[in-house]
């Protein structure tokens, strides 16, 4: 039912405090096209990955939303991300998925930019323009604001947003797992060569809330677990580090970022694992030693699936990966998937963690392809006129989020529920939701950047 | 009548291959997977590349690399032996329902035997799949693409050694990679 | 007519306004080049200046490198 009126989102189709969120938000046309201008022209998108543009003139085509964009490096070693659109008559500029080269030309009519992004080329320029072109006014669109947060690119439209880290908050200390080397130094990380692509036919919300926190699906992945493709043999994954420490879902509210983490007692090293391979296992203690050593109490918090509002998924550790979920149209998402090793582990850890990762997610992925399958028929459920009467219930765990939740001398920023005895909650998933509503109802950054506010 | 020999040899090998070829196309369409991974050598290397858009002079860029980079598959009988049991379970919910599947393959070509058509023992063939799978309802997927293919013989039988399967795509237009190629 | 995207550097070309360039460098995008004027009769100034050359500014190769 469609509620009109300036709070359409927080105020009707998206009611955290009961739990119930319409299904018209993942069907609807008219709503996915305020999503496109609302969200993501003006939130941090994931890019790529410094990594992977090594050279200047190195390039990698990525995307933001729905639009294709340019992510290269310059002459004089500046990261760029530009809309890749000819400035005169729109035509792509970059049709290749990445390379090198020293300018960008247009096919259509030759118009040529430099890897700054300025015009350098325009055909006839002093004959059919009489050189009265003012190119500095139609280099390449580019972007409002970039970051290089430990070799991960992000870019927003939006000149207003948040510097990045405003942007992440405390939530930067949940990234840092997926970021940081395994022996606890800052960065480090790298891609693997080879983004995985493809498509899926479901609204980019559903993945989007099954990594925001979706700890009670575990059961449509048994049949993975049943065959055990994790590294240590069994299952799907290490678990021994899941069963001995507390279970957490961890929020902020104001950012709409959210992650599942695990924390160790004190007094416990961590559990071995990847010990299907006697190189790797070994590189993990040795790493995780120092990594304890390096972080102290906080070398405690393991990393869990996890979402950076609107649409970048983490997967901090087994797999390790980023993924972006791109909108195609409601009711159609394309995934974009990098995987990460740290920069500096042998060959043999690297090749052992590629083979893992890919058995594990992507489109031939055991793990992954049970996702899939729910989020394509659960959002083919919610296009019914009938269905979409009914709202969605997200009701599980409300009224038991924690603030300053501490475990055994260990404070853990953000609202924490701890699932570890009660084996689910959805308040991450009412966060992400949260989040996308006020997105989708503020007229302005002024208005999204609540925490500002807070005295 | 050297020559002779070895040109029937050659004839009786083509065929011999293309017979294998349709026989294991027939195994994965019936669902008969078990006799399928038997079709396999315990040291069969399975892989598919992604492939890239790259300009014309690049094209070493186009495809990801065996053994190094993120690949669709890159596997050996261990992890395929779990994708079988992972089907059987009956509670891997992207093949269950099963898919209904048909492997149509052609232009079957050996491309070196060695150690000679008189006594084959490994074979390198090459051949192309459309392979046209239908899901639940009215879900289609249509993968067409080659097979590189080593055989081995082992006791009177051809085992594949290693396969790369080189799919024309670049985005996968499939949700999901269920199947065998 | 001239596929431009071959064209190695140290190539002179002959362009329709009676110029003589040198390729510098080349993009192989198949519409531009950059190059060095070695003669301009429409302007002098140009002459050692390197400029991007249009492709469809380009009458004959004079030389190979």
């Amino acid at each position: 039912m469609a509620i009109a009126g300036k709070r359409r989102y927080t105020g009707g189709l998206v009611d955290v405090a009961a739990g119930q969120i319409s299904r018209e938000i993942f069907v609807s046309d008219e709503i996915y096209a305020e999503e496109l201008e609302r969200v993501f022209t003006r939130a941090w998108l994931f890019v790529g990955h410094e990594s992977q543009i090594p050279k200047p003139g190195d390039y990698f085509v990525s995307g933001m939303g729905e639009e294709s964009v340019i992510l290269c490096r310059d002459r004089e070693d500046r990261v760029h991300v530009f809309l890749n659109s000819c400035r005169h008559r729109g035509m792509k500029v970059c049709r290749y998925d990445e390379g090198n080269t020293p300018v960008f030309t247009c096919p259509y009519h030759g118009w040529s930019y430099a890897t700054d992004g300025k015009l350098a080329g325009v055909p006839y320029f002093r004959e059919a323009y009489h050189s009265k072109l003012d190119r500095s006014q139609f280099g390449l669109v580019e972007v409002a604001q970039l970051e290089i947060y430990k070799g991960t690119v992000w870019a927003t439209w939006d000149p207003s947003a948040p510097s990045f880290l405003e942007y992440l908050g405390e939530f930067r200390r949940y990234l840092d797992l997926a970021l940081d080397a395994w022996d606890g130094r800052e960065g480090g990380t790298e891609v693997l060569g080879g983004v995985q692509k493809w498509l899926i036919p479901c609204n980019w919300k559903f993945p989007a809330e099954n990594f925001s926190g979706d700890s009670y699906h575990n059961i449509s992945h048994r049949s993975v677990d049943l065959v055990g493709i994790g590294p240590s043999g069994s299952g799907r994954r290490d678990m021994r580090e899941r069963l001995i420490g507390r279970r957490l879902q961890i929020c902020f509210p104001d950012r709409g970022h959210q992650t599942g983490a695990y924390v160790l007692p004190s007094e416990e090293p961590t559990p071995p694992a990847y010990q299907h391979s006697p190189v790797v296992s070994e590189y993990f203690r040795r790493c995780e030693e120092q990594r304890r050593e390096r972080l102290g109490a906080w070398g405690r918090v393991t990393g869990a699936p996890g979402e950076l509002f609107p649409n970048t998924a983490l997967h901090p550790r087994q797999p390790r990966s980023i993924a972006v979920w791109h909108p195609r149209g409601a009711h159609r998402t394309e995934v974009w998937r990098w995987y990460l090793v740290d920069a500096d582990a042998p060959p043999e850890v690297k090749d052992f963690l590629r083979q893992y990762y890919i058995r594990y997610s992507g489109p031939a992925g055991l793990t992954e392809q049970d996702d899939m399958e729910n989020w394509n028929y659960a959002h083919a459920a919610s296009r019914g006129t009938i269905a979409r009467r009914h709202p969605y219930s997200y009701e599980q765990g409300l009224g038991f989020e924690v603030e300053n939740y501490e475990w055994e001398g260990l404070r853990i920023p953000g609202t924490v529920m701890d699932v570890t005895d009660s084996k689910s909650s959805e308040h991450n998933l009412r966060n992400f939701y949260r989040r996308w509503a006020q997105f989708m109802d503020a007229n302005s950054w002024d208005e999204l950047a609540t925490w500002r506010r807070r005295p | 009548m050297a020559d002779q020999r070895e040109a029937m040899a050659q004839l009786f090998l083509e065929r011999d291959v293309e017979n294998f070829l349709y026989h294991e196309a027939e195994l994965l369409d019936e669902r008969r997977y078990e006799e399928w991974l038997d079709l396999l050598a315990d040291d069969v290397r399975y892989w598919m590349p992604m492939r890239r858009n790259v300009k014309l002079g690049e094209l070493e860029r186009e495809f990801t690399r065996e053994g190094q980079d993120v690949n669709w598959f890159d596997e050996g009988k261990d992890t395929l032996e779990r994708r079988v049991q992972q089907i059987l379970t009956g509670v891997h919910w992207a093949e269950e329902p099963l898919s209904r599947i048909c492997h149509m393959i052609s232009n079957v070509q050996l491309l070196a035997v060695t150690p000679s058509v008189l006594e084959p023992a490994d074979v390198a063939v090459k051949s192309r799949f459309l392979i046209y799978r239908n899901r639940v309802e009215t879900e289609t997927d249509i993968l067409v693409g080659k097979r590189e293919d080593g055989l081995r013989r082992v006791d009177g039988h051809w085992k594949i050694s290693r396969r790369k399967v080189v799919l024309d795509q670049n985005v996968l237009l499939s949700k999901n990679l269920t199947f065998f190629f | 007519m001239i596929n431009v995207r071959t064209l190695e550097p140290g190539t002179r070309v002959a362009l329709t306004d009676g110029s003589t360039v040198e390729i510098v460098s080349n993009p192989k995008d198949g519409i531009w080049v950059f190059a060095r004027y070695l003669s301009s009769p429409r302007d002098t100034s140009l002459v050692g200046t390197e400029e991007m050359v249009f492709a469809q500014d380009m009458v004959e190769i004079q030389t190979t490198p």
